[in-house]
């Protein structure tokens, strides 16, 4: 398992989520450019890297570059819309790559490699994008800062402390592009235990309540 | 509803389907059932934020990759020629901070519907049933909106692929239990069932199913039985 891509030593940022938070609110109160450019710096390093994380893409510097280039843009349009209280600056623009990056890959070559349309009237693909089917952030007294905090520490601790075969399941889900069914065909497991090893990851980091 | 059981969604999507919606994996019209579910279940909500939130982490612990060196102003310059409503703030649907509405459909069906049902085209069979696809599909699942009118059964029959089924409107049951509005239910191949619709509303479904099938030849089977004159034969 080639791991290196990832960080070895596991350490965590420093987190500047205060100072992330004020750089959005200048963009959006005063189209502040240099807290963009601050914005920037940190996260389109950052978005690059998870786009180049997609595999066999075509034209990976490409995607990348547009990837970054889409993601910042909405940062500084949306950035009147981020709520502290809702999301981390992080898991805001998190949250804007991901959307972003599949919605390029659906409207990319990859796409109509990979989803045939089964129907000849199928070529007027639907025109949902992933911010329809998303939920932003909701007003609640069961989500507020202090939830969020709790969470992050405790995602946080504990994904510092999974076993590595899970660790390293997580990354391939959330950062490479690929469902449960694509990881147990990569790994050649069966799709039961990459199951498994999430819901034990899950279980561990207290975000599934057994129901 | 007086009774708060009776507005409780039961069926959840599992850790997986969670998981994959979160990460922006699962395949299109899975996605949809999961996105149609967490209009109607805060708990689920709940989940993935959560989800997201750990999607985040690791995000922060990637390894930096340095953008082009024009990169920043290539950004300014898309920014010097946004046109004056897109440079402040969003789409008017965008975000979604408010809790949705139970009895409203769920946004993507509502935007795919053009905002009514009746925007788009239903295929009847028979007296009791009618569906509509959506075009929302990927390599191996379709989606369909499916109507069963109050008080019909649905013949028994057995699932070849896997199937989702999100409850909009209404509500069935079968030998197993009742399911209401928002209900995930997946059977896997195999699985039989005979779903029946409350006598009191039709029912109203998010359909996905395992491809390749053919959605009308998979209800034309399906609802054989029910269909009197042969007008799809
Ligand atoms: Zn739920």
């Amino acid at each position: 398992m080639n791991q290196s891509e990832y960080s070895e030593e596991l350490a965590y940022p420093e987190d500047n989520s205060g100072l992330w938070t004020s750089c959005i609110a200048r963009v959006a109160e005063d189209r502040d450019k240099a807290a963009f450019r601050q914005l920037f710096d940190h996260f389109a390093p950052l978005i690059k890297s998870f786009a180049y994380k997609v595999p066999a893409l075509e034209q990976p510097e490409v995607f990348s570059e547009e990837l970054v280039q889409e993601t910042m843009l909405k940062v500084w349009t949306r950035a009147s819309t981020f709520d502290a209280n809702l999301a981390s600056p992080s898991t805001w623009i998190f949250t804007i790559a991901r959307n972003m990056r599949v919605d390029l890959l659906r409207k990319s070559s990859r796409h109509i490699v990979n989803t045939v349309s089964i129907h000849a009237d199928d070529s007027n693909d639907d025109s949902l994008d992933m911010e329809d089917l998303w939920f932003e952030d909701e007003n609640s007294d069961v989500f507020n800062q202090l939830v969020q905090q709790r969470t992050r520490t405790m995602i946080r601790e504990s994904l510092l402390k999974l076993p590595s075969e899970q660790a390293f399941i997580l990354k391939k889900v959330y950062l490479e592009d690929k469902s449960h069914s694509e990881v147990a065909a990569e790994l050649g497991l069966p799709l039961g235990t990459v199951k498994s090893r999430v819901r034990l990851a899950m279980t561990k980091m207290k975000l599934i309540l057994d129901r | 509803m007086n009774n708060e059981s009776k507005t409780m969604v039961k069926y959840h999507p599992d850790a997986r389907f969670l998981t994959d919606f979160s990460a922006g994996t699962l395949p299109r019209a899975q996605a949809l059932c999961v996105s149609a579910h967490l209009h109607y279940c805060a708990a689920c909500r709940t989940r993935m934020r959560e989800l997201t939130q750990l999607g985040s982490e690791l995000f922060l612990l990637q390894h930096p990759a340095a953008p082009s060196a024009s990169a920043f102003d290539r950004l300014l310059g898309k920014i010097e020629v946004l046109p004056p409503q897109s440079s402040t703030d969003a789409t008017p649907d965008y975000p979604q901070k408010n809790q949705p509405k139970r009895e409203e459909l769920p946004r993507a069906v509502a935007k795919l519907a053009r905002g009514s049902l009746d925007n788009l085209s239903w295929q009847k069979i028979g007296r009791f049933f009618s569906y509509s696809r959506l075009p929302v599909s990927d390599a191996k699942h379709e989606s369909s909106l499916l109507n069963i009118r109050a008080g019909s059964r649905v013949p028994h029959h057995k699932h070849v692929g896997d199937e989702i089924t999100v409850i909009l409107k209404g509500s069935f049951s079968d030998s197993e239990d009742n399911y209401g509005i928002g209900d995930f239910i997946v059977r896997t191949p195999g699985e039989t069932h005979q779903p029946v619709a409350s006598q009191n509303e039709d029912c109203l479904c998010l359909v996905s199913l395992g491809a390749p099938i053919v959605m009308s030849n998979w209800l034309l089977r399906l609802l054989m039985p029910l269909i009197n004159r042969p007008r799809y034969g």
